[in-house]
This record gives structure tokens, sequence and C-alpha cells, in this order.
């Protein structure tokens, strides 16, 4: 895949990776006692919970800066030669006249070439003829 | 517009009884359109380029000019959308019903990212222009220089040939 192809799916996934963070430590954090007096929230186990939870944050974010590294590390590899805009195109003029030059020399070169085998072609069916005749070579 | 479930082909083909025998006597193939055209209902434009930011409704973080940094633009709003991002997480442990504005610049950081992205391609269709044209130049030199080493291996083998047979 192209270099911009693949910074696009790297700048998707570090928008995955954000909205899944966000969204599975909103649904999974354990309830927070807002004021002391509302009742206690009700332990449903939450001994393990506690601390497979603390992990989340820690992987999820680490997850996260991984892959903001990476696209700095696609941006860093994007091959942009200084010039800009102008300069691309009459680098692309000049190639298409060296292209063209090229090319015609190119033509010349199959044309007598091909004149040359039709003479060289003519040449041995007249040798071959006179074999097979066989008249004398002059 | 035919709306019938199979619709019969355009009556046009009777116009071409006679293209074998006179191709003049038939009317020409429409020219190409140029501007915008509708199809099924939707327009379409010919003019294919990429709308800027404010044609779509949306701010523009990056400095706009002719020349843009596209590196350094993107590492900034990278930087900028990590930010962000902890502030999101800070909004929602102290102030959590203020989180719509901190998403509504995520997005927009987002949005910036894309079109920037976007706007790189054009300069990438023109590397590959110039990519194809040298491979092009390339080939039509060794083709030329293919073509000269045989013509004179031919030369040189027509001559000694000659020289064998005179000698015979």
């Amino acid at each position: 895949m192209d270099v911009i192809s693949q910074l696009q799916e790297q700048v998707n996934t570090v928008a995955s990776v954000a909205f899944n963070t966000f969204g599975s430590l909103q649904r999974d954090a354990p309830s927070v006692r807002l004021s002391a007096s509302y009742p206690e929230p009700p332990q449903t186990a939450a001994a393990e919970d506690a601390s497979s939870f603390a992990e989340q944050p820690k992987l999820m974010s680490a997850a996260l800066v991984k892959a903001a590294k990476q696209f700095d590390a696609l941006v860093a590899g994007l091959p942009l030669p200084e010039g800009g805009e102008e300069a691309q195109l009459k680098r692309i003029a000049d190639l298409q006249a060296e292209n063209d030059a090229v090319g015609q020399e190119l033509q010349k070169q199959l044309e007598a070439a091909e004149k040359e085998l039709k003479l060289v072609q003519e040449l041995f069916s007249q040798a071959t003829d006179n074999c097979f005749n066989l008249k004398k070579p002059e | 517009m035919a709306t019938a479930t199979y619709p019969p082909p355009p009556p046009y083909y009777r116009l071409y009884k006679d293209y074998v025998q006179d191709p003049q006597s038939a009317p020409e193939p429409p020219p190409p359109i140029e501007g915008t055209y509708t199809c099924f209902g939707g327009t379409y434009t010919t003019d294919d380029v990429l709308p800027s930011l404010e044609e779509q409704g949306v701010r523009q973080l990056y400095p706009k000019g002719p020349n843009i940094d596209f590196k350094k633009e993107l590492r900034s709003l990278n930087r900028e959308l990590q930010l962000h991002l902890l502030e999101l997480a800070d909004v929602l442990v102290e102030r959590p019903s203020q989180y719509a504005r901190r998403v509504e610049e995520i997005s927009l950081i987002f949005k910036n990212l894309h079109h920037l992205l976007n706007s790189l391609r054009p300069h990438q269709a023109r590397a590959t222009l110039i990519h194809i044209l040298e491979l092009q130049i390339q080939q039509r030199k060794q083709a030329v220089e293919d073509i000269k080493r045989r013509r004179e291996e031919v030369q040189r083998v027509l001559k000694e040939s000659l020289g064998t047979l005179d000698g015979h």
C-alpha cells in the first residue's frame, strides 16, 4: 500500500483506538460515590474487577500512544521533494519533450532496420532462386 | 426517461442502416461532456478537484498558502490531537456534561488531517507520472541501442558472408 493510504489507515486506527478506549473505560469503570448522603453502590464482585480494571487504561493508552508514534514515523517517511507544483509540472514538460525526441529517434532506427530487413530478404530470395535454378553466380 | 421494466433500446439505431457502405451517412457520436451533467437524477461534475474545507463548512486549522509543509503540519495536527484526547479524558472526569465541545474539536482535527492527506494525492499523481515517463524514456533508449547493435551485427555478418561467397 502506498504511504498516503497507510497514513489514512493510521489516522483511522488512532480514531478507533481512541473511541474504543473511552467507550470501554466508561462502560467498565466502577461506580463512584457522589455524596455521603447517597447509599453505598452495590458491591458486585468488585475485588477482581478493580485489579484487572486498573490495567485497562494503561494498556489502552499505550496502544493509543503507539498508534500516534507510528503515524509520526510514517509522516517522516513521506517522500516530499522541495519545489512544489511548478517544479513538478516543469519536470513533466521536460520529460515529455525528451520522450518525444527519443521516440522519434526510435522510429527512425526502426524504419531503417525494416528497410534493411526487406533488402536482405529480397537478396536472399534472389540468391535462393538462383541456387534452385542452378544459375551461375555473376 | 424510460421507466418500463425492460426499456427498449434507443431508436437511433435506424440512422446507422448504411454505415458499412458510407460511414458519413450516420451522425457523429456526441462530443465529450464538459461541466456538470445529470445522471439518474443526480448531478455530477467532470471537473474532479478536491473541494476546500471552507466549501464543506469545516474550519481549516493549518495555515493556507501556496506551498504547505505537509510533514510539519501533519506532525503538529497529530500533537494537537493527542492534547485534545487528554483534555477529553480530564473533562470526562471532572465536568462530564461538557464533553460535546471537546468531541467536536477532536472531530475537527480528524477532518483537517484527512483533508491534508487528500490534498497530497495530486502531488503523488504527478510524481507517479514523472516516474512513468522516466521509465519509458529509459526503455526507449535501451530499444534504440539494441536496434543499433543488431543493425551493426547484420552489416558485419553480411560483409563476412560476402567475403566467403567471393572466395567461393
